[in-house]
């Protein structure tokens, strides 16, 4: 384990959003946007944006991390951008009206089948099952959260069979 | 001499352990945050949103053609498939190797420097 990999998730959060250069072994070198470090491995995600409107994602390992070196700090519109680039995508946009009716219908479909529902986060968009799992709109298998594989795969089994029957 | 009757036993299901979250421990518990508590909690936080962030990263990566960058300057293409939850390998597919390209294939975390993809 080397200094990188020892350091808290506190200090790794001090490098996100941030302009870095890192230096890895066999005279590597890395540089960009910090969007991550993951707490597990170390490794830190870096994010290039090419001429073309692309994004080069770069992960240095954090077994080969020997120094990073801080450039320069994102300003507000960098860290939106960066905060971005791994959202899930939206493949339909709905409208508020939309998205809450189809929240309010599936959080009555899960009550009816006598499944723990409550509603959570800014502005009450998540649902969230039983204490453990959580949806984000639009409401569908692909936005459900969960640490525990079983539940999530049974909710989003329940959720599917419950889309097709609205179709 | 015939069998008695066997009589159903009724099963009581208590919802809840009697530290309220019956899942084993809670961190917001009395017994937690005497052992751990404070800094603990917020690293914790800190700790999930990062990893958060990168197994969505993990997720953007997966089908994209990759290039990782092993020791010894050696290189190699692929495109991603998966990696595991301790950080020990990589999966994918259509490795290109001098020898042809493998279908499948497990690439060691230890023998990985970096890899990177577009978006």
């Amino acid at each position: 384990m080397n200094d990188w990999q020892r350091k808290s998730p506190l200090d790794w959060e001090t490098y996100v959003n941030k302009m870095v250069k890192v230096a890895a072994i066999e005279k590597h070198e890395y540089e960009g946007w910090v969007l991550t470090v993951d707490p597990v491995s170390a490794s830190i995600v870096l994010a290039t944006f090419l001429e073309n409107e692309k994004v080069s994602i770069s992960v240095v390992l954090g077994h080969a991390v020997q120094e990073v070196e801080i450039l320069k700090e994102g300003d507000d519109e960098m860290k939106q951008r960066l905060s971005c680039i791994f959202a899930p995508e939206e493949s339909k946009a709905y409208s508020t009206e939309e998205e809450e009716k189809r929240k309010n219908a599936l959080k009555t479909w899960l009550e009816t089948n006598h499944i723990p529902v409550t509603e959570q986060g800014e502005s009450g968009r998540t649902l969230c099952v039983a204490g453990v799992l959580t949806i984000d709109p639009p409401y569908g298998p692909e936005e459900c959260s969960s640490s525990n594989e079983i539940i999530l795969s049974r909710v989003q089994g329940l959720i599917q069979g419950y889309l097709e029957k609205q179709q | 001499a015939t069998m008695p009757v066997l009589v159903p036993v009724g099963v009581l299901r208590l919802p809840r352990g009697p530290d309220g979250c019956s899942r084993g421990f809670s961190p917001t518990s009395p017994r937690f945050q005497a052992l751990l508590g404070g800094d603990m909690v917020v690293a914790q936080g800190v700790r999930a949103a990062l990893r958060q962030r990168y197994l969505r990263g993990l997720a953007a990566a997966r089908g994209r053609p990759t290039r990782f960058c092993l020791r010894a300057g050696v290189q190699v293409d692929a495109v991603f498939g998966a990696a595991d939850v301790e950080a020990v390998a990589f999966q994918v597919d259509a490795l290109r190797t001098p020898l042809g390209v493998q279908a499948a294939a497990l690439l060691r975390c230890a023998d990985v420097l970096a890899y990177s993809f577009l978006l």
